[in-house]
């Protein structure tokens, strides 16, 4: 099976990391490992007569391009240097509730047709009518915060201990700056989240 | 008998979600994307040994998303001539994978470089909270860039031969 080879080449590849010669670049070796169950809703082709399988795969490595700063290269995370999953939580949550609130009530200061704030199962969506959508949610395998912007596309922004903020760090922009002046500009009223 | 049974469930179940579909379910992928679910591009492998294929692996498991994309490169001509691609995750994904395979191949590999998250997000009508897997897909293409890169500049002994050779 296709799904097969496809877990082999991640397990080879989440092994062979530890080898200097693996072409793909990742320069740090990985520290933990723990295998979880793993249930997935679909495969890649479409001539497997089943979608639904489960597998054993993994976790806690990464192999995402996502904070690589300068060449967008699958690397491979030491986790001992990123937050520990409690602190992750009290952080995220903290900052997507703060924003939560200040949403509701920016949303009260602005009149744009369709406003809406919702937040369900950790994921704050916030719809500008005609504007588009944000969504906002936690990763936790990534310890990181993804939005989804109208203006800006796809970000990933992680915790950063010296500036206590969370910063995507390909643009090196912060997530409640790059908020503020997109709806400033969106919303032809300015907004404070720090 | 239980065929029967098994064939009669499947067909209420079918024409619950027909119902569901006609009833106006607003949450839909769009055409595209179900079009490269159901006639998929460009699935499969190259030899990731080959001196002329790049392989960009991406994603995690844990987040539910890991592309596996590679292109062949023309050696003179610095131009991708084939691409194909295994995604592990959701349609959105196995369609953004899939778009960026065809839209590599025939390009020198300096123009695919270009190829933005947005332009894939845009072909797929993707909704917001898709979009992540566009930027995936774009990453995909620029690690598969780097690794050929990083293998045409390397010496041309392999790893083992060169281990064989110190020892």
């Amino acid at each position: 099976m296709a799904i097969r080879s496809l877990k082999r080449t991640v397990f080879r590849a989440l092994s062979s990391l530890q080898s200097p010669s693996y072409s793909i670049g990742a320069t740090k070796s990985l520290s933990l490992f723990s295998i979880s169950k793993y249930s997935a809703e679909s495969s890649t082709s479409a001539s497997y007569s089943h979608p639904n399988f489960t597998c054993n795969i993994i976790s806690r490595c990464r192999l995402s391009s996502l904070t690589e700063e300068e060449s967008h290269v699958p690397a491979a995370v030491n986790y001992a240097s990123l937050l520990t999953e409690e602190e992750y939580h009290k952080l995220a949550n903290s900052t997507i509730h703060d924003l939560l609130e200040k949403l509701e009530e920016y949303g009260d200061s602005v009149d744009i047709d369709g406003f809406d704030v919702d937040y369900g199962n950790e994921v704050l969506t916030l719809k500008l009518g005609d504007l588009g959508t944000y969504v906002i949610n936690k990763q936790t395998p990534n310890r990181q915060i993804w939005m989804s912007s109208p203006v800006s596309g796809p970000s990933r922004f992680d915790w950063d201990q010296i500036a206590k903020a969370w910063i995507y760090k390909r643009t090196k922009q912060n997530l409640f700056k790059v908020l503020e002046t997109e709806l400033e500009k969106l919303c032809k009223n300015p907004i404070s989240l720090s | 008998m239980l065929r029967h049974i098994a064939t009669t469930s499947l067909g209420v179940r079918l024409r619950c979600s027909a119902a569901a579909g006609g009833s106006g379910l607003h949450r839909m992928y769009h055409e595209r994307v179900v079009d490269h679910y159901d006639n998929p591009r460009n699935v499969g492998s190259f030899d990731k040994n080959d001196p002329n294929v790049g392989t960009g692996l991406v994603g995690a498991p844990a987040c539910g998303d890991v592309m596996k994309l590679q292109i062949r490169v023309d050696e003179e001509s610095g131009k991708i001539v084939d691409a194909c691609f295994k995604t592990f995750g959701c349609g959105s994904a196995i369609a953004s994978s899939s778009v960026a395979t065809e839209w590599v191949k025939g390009k020198p590999m300096e123009e695919v470089l270009t190829i933005k998250n947005t332009e894939i997000a845009k072909h797929l009508s993707l909704p917001p909270v898709k979009l992540h897997c566009s930027m995936l897909a774009e990453d995909a293409i620029k690690a598969a860039v780097k690794d050929y890169e990083a293998k045409r500049s390397k010496p041309s002994a392999t790893p083992l031969e060169a281990k064989a050779a110190d020892a």
